[in-house]
């Protein structure tokens, strides 16, 4: 069993537009000639992925609400457990618009999340050591809502521990740096608004490198950074690898992270190791970039994709 | 049919130690009901619902209260019991269905012992979900 956790949930609701008019002096207004509309959050797109390949999780996390209630539909019509635990308000309903040929460039509008009071947070604890008993593999990812205290990646990674269970934290900012404290076993900060990580840069492959030797030998397992919009660098012990996705013809860059380590954390529950499961993760990951899709979790269409991810050892 | 592949998977559950206001709380944000009650492990221990709340506060309201005037009696019955532990409302002794039972089986339990859900349980006795009547029609359409 996988446990997934979202602290911050959230409708995804996603709009295509043929043209974004905002310049025109008028009005604007556009017609979406598509739109979507899924739950979302990292933990719980991971979760879908794992479903939809077969593998038993339990999605956990803080919902509010009549979105709360939404999330929670859909997450269980996906034939996912789940252990959510309710509080006060309402959960996010996060917007994206994309225009026809600028897909790489969305434009998010996404709401805080509601408030966490402490009592939740308690409870949060009771039901996750519960469900540590029964897990193989803990996977940690997104923001933290208003309550939750940067601490709390760090706080779940240790109990984790305690269960020798491996943690996976796909995060960025305060809260990872706290969590790389208790050495995850694999970590995939999240680069798309932080390009560093406790004042160290990830700006350039040279910086990122640097970052994961110092990580790896500070005890962490692994390091999994996106440098370029079709590049990846996995850092374990064992060496370091650029992993690069060919002739990729962009659609939606949305889900792409999560389908990566996603789809990493499919391939290694299976049995692969951390360098194959990750290129099925970045195939993963390109086939939901070449789709309207938000996530693709079709294996013919990623094993499709997988020829077209090359590998080099640095 | 097997009873995991019809059940609702939600693990939403109290532990012994919660207080009645948190169980209420709970109940209200959930739109639940009644939920199971499990030990640290996952067994479980009881099951609580919002009439044991309400015959925990007022005990034989349901027998004797049905033209019940005054609310602020049972708000002040309750306030008293709100710190109070829940194991002292739950009841112990539930019925529960093991995960690879089928439908059948859920189904005629459900109807000889007269309940609306079932705490689904592992071959270790631990909570892996709930069936609901509603799962068993569902499945039966």
């Amino acid at each position: 069993m996988i446990i997934t956790v979202t602290p911050n949930p959230a409708i995804d609701k996603i709009y295509w537009v043929e043209r974004l008019c905002l310049d025109d002096g008028e009005l604007p207004v556009m017609r979406a000639t598509r739109s979507y509309l899924t739950a979302g959050g990292k933990g719980i797109n991971v979760s879908i992925f794992l479903a939809r390949m077969g593998i038993e999780n339990i999605a956990m996390g803080f919902i509010a609400g009549e979105t709360g209630r939404a999330v929670e539909r859909r997450v269980r019509d996906e034939g996912i457990t789940t252990n959510f635990i309710w509080v006060e308000g309402e959960t996010r309903t996060n917007v994206t618009i994309l225009e026809r040929g600028h897909e790489q460039r969305p434009i998010q509008i996404t709401e805080q999340g509601p408030t966490v009071s402490p009592e939740a947070l308690k409870r949060f604890i009771v039901q996750y050591k519960r469900a540590l008993s029964r897990a193989r593999y803990v996977f940690l990812g997104g923001s933290l809502p208003p309550g939750v205290p940067v601490q709390f990646y760090q706080e779940l990674t240790h109990l984790a521990h305690q269960h020798r269970v491996p943690v996976i934290v796909n995060a960025a900012g305060e809260a990872l740096a706290h969590a790389l404290t208790e050495r995850p076993w694999l970590i995939k900060p999240d680069t798309r608004q932080h390009r560093n990580v406790s004042g160290v840069s990830l700006r350039t492959p040279q910086e990122i490198v640097s970052a994961g030797k110092a990580w790896i030998a500070d005890g962490i397992g692994a390091v999994l950074v996106s440098h370029h919009i079709t590049h990846d660098l996995l850092i374990t012990r064992e060496g370091v690898w650029d992993l690069e996705a060919c002739d990729v013809r962009f659609k939606n860059l949305l889900g792409a992270e999560d389908a990566l380590i996603a789809g990493t954390l499919s391939a290694i529950v299976q049995g692969a190791s951390l360098l194959e499961a990750t290129r099925f993760g970045m195939a993963a990951a390109t086939a939901s970039a070449e789709s309207e899709e938000l996530v693709v979790t079709d294996r013919t269409a990623i094993e499709r994709v997988l020829p077209r991810i090359q590998i080099e050892q640095l | 049919m097997k009873v995991k592949e019809i059940m609702t998977k939600d693990l939403t559950a109290a532990e012994p130690t919660m207080t009645v206001r948190e169980l209420i709380e709970l109940f209200y944000r959930s739109g639940l009901s009644s939920v199971p009650v499990v030990n640290e492990e996952g067994r479980i221990v009881g099951i609580i619902s919002e009439r044991d709340i309400i015959e925990g506060a007022l005990p034989g309201y349901f027998e004797v209260l049905y033209g019940i005037t005054d609310m602020n009696h049972l708000s002040q019955k309750l306030r008293e019991i709100e710190n109070d532990r829940i194991e002292f409302y739950m009841t112990p002794e539930v019925i529960t269905i093991e995960e690879d039972e089928d439908d059948l089986t859920a189904a005629d339990l459900m109807i000889r012992k007269n309940v609306k859900s079932l705490p689904v349980v592992n071959k270790d006795g631990i909570l892996v979900g709930m069936l609901r009547r509603i799962d068993l029609l569902k499945d039966l359409l």
